[in-house]
């Protein structure tokens, strides 16, 4: 188990693609690498897709990306809720540390 | 195994030994109008053995063992030895059927379409798919709906219909005693009769049926009926799966494409009477 709190950079890798599949307002995704199946709302769609290129991002790069398309309020709250997500989701196998 | 018989249940074949008579006699009764299979290579076997040497004797108790097995299965008393099988029948399919989604559901068939009932034990669905297959529908199990992954039809999987407590005498008062299994009186979920499917359900349990109309019976409560959401649907399903992890992908595609084909409802209903009524209406406007 890696040191959550001590990760600075994130990406997603060609392993780590899911397949989705939307059901009413949530999304299903499964995990092919584990045969998981997660089921998500947003924002974690949005940090996925913002993610799908395989760059290596920190918490406030991802807050810019997604900035560009969502009003994500005061930024040290959105940073701190993007950075818990980055977290679960490496928690999940969905992302890894880069 | 000193006595056995070998039952073909819609897909699946099972061989079920005992070291008792009583089990094997109760279902040769049971299963007479079922396919003979003797002689056939079974996918599951279901053995029915004393704990110990003695206890065949003294106090005969059943462990039920097979191919697949529970560590901390219970013994049972020899006289619940039908249960044991059906519960044997069951625990094999739960743990070892891989050829289609297992969705733990009663399914009833009318007009080539299937509606697919599921919920706990004691919900009402194996009551609801017996009531309703007096009346006209076809019994396509009352335990296990079959989700077939390529084509998305639902699978027969017609054995014997377990009815429990209050649900028993409605039910016989119905169909009459020839067509019911022996009372087992105080097992761990009460008491247990189960019931013989109609002719046509045997017949036909190798023709499957697309499904039409999902619902989430529950048993005890003033009528009611309410909107689920696709994804609550799609965890009670995934939880009412024995093998849906262990399908992997072709079951994540296969099931997400049900969960968003049938339409599907919560009843509740204070009898069988108004089930019934429910469901006929829920039918005609939504399948």
């Amino acid at each position: 188990m890696p040191q959550l709190n001590a990760i600075k950079a994130y990406r997603r890798d060609m392993e780590d693609v899911v397949t989705s599949w939307a059901l009413d307002d949530l999304l299903l995704l499964y995990h092919h690498r584990s045969g998981q199946t997660h089921m998500v709302i947003s924002p974690v769609p949005e940090i996925l897709a913002q993610m799908a290129d395989g760059a290596v991002l920190g918490a406030a790069d991802l807050h810019d990306r997604l900035a560009r398309d969502f009003d994500l309020g005061p930024r040290a709250d959105a940073l701190a809720e993007i950075g818990a997500h980055l977290d679960a989701l490496v928690a999940l196998g969905l992302v890894r540390p880069a | 195994m000193r006595h056995a018989t070998t039952l073909r249940i819609g897909p699946a074949t099972f061989r079920i030994g005992s070291a008792w008579p009583q089990p094997i006699a109760d279902l040769s009764r049971l299963y007479a109008a079922y396919p003979a299979m003797t002689g056939a290579i079974a996918d599951f076997t279901v053995r029915l053995q004393p704990t110990s040497l003695m206890r065949r004797f003294v106090r005969p108790s059943i462990f039920i063992t097979g191919d697949h097995g529970l560590a901390d299965a219970a013994p049972m008393s020899l006289s619940h030895g039908l249960l044991a099988a059906e519960m044997g029948m069951n625990l094999q399919m739960a743990l070892g059927w891989r050829r289609h989604l297992l969705l733990h559901a009663s399914s009833v068939e009318k007009d080539g379409r299937a509606l697919v009932m599921t919920g706990e034990s004691g919900s009402g669905k194996s009551t609801l798919a017996a009531l309703l297959s007096e009346r006209g529908w076809r019994l396509m199990g009352d335990e296990f709906a079959l989700l077939d992954l390529e084509t998305g039809a639902i699978l027969p999987f017609p054995r014997l219909v377990s009815l429990k407590n209050r649900a028993i005498d409605v039910v016989a008062g119905q169909v009459g005693d020839a067509r019911m299994g022996p009372l087992l009186r105080a097992t761990a979920k009460g008491d247990i009769r189960h019931m013989v499917p109609r002719a046509d359900a045997v017949a036909r349990m190798d023709q499957g049926a697309m499904p039409a109309l999902l619902l989430f019976p529950r048993f005890g409560h003033d009528d009611d009926v309410r909107l689920v959401g696709q994804g609550e649907i799609f965890m009670r399903l995934t939880q009412a799966s024995t093998n849906y992890v262990a399908l992997g992908e072709p079951a994540f595609a296969g099931l997400t494409r049900f969960v968003t084909g049938v339409p599907a409802r919560a009843i509740d209903f204070p009898s069988g009477e108004a089930a019934i009524a429910m469901v006929e209406r829920l039918w005609e406007e939504l399948a």
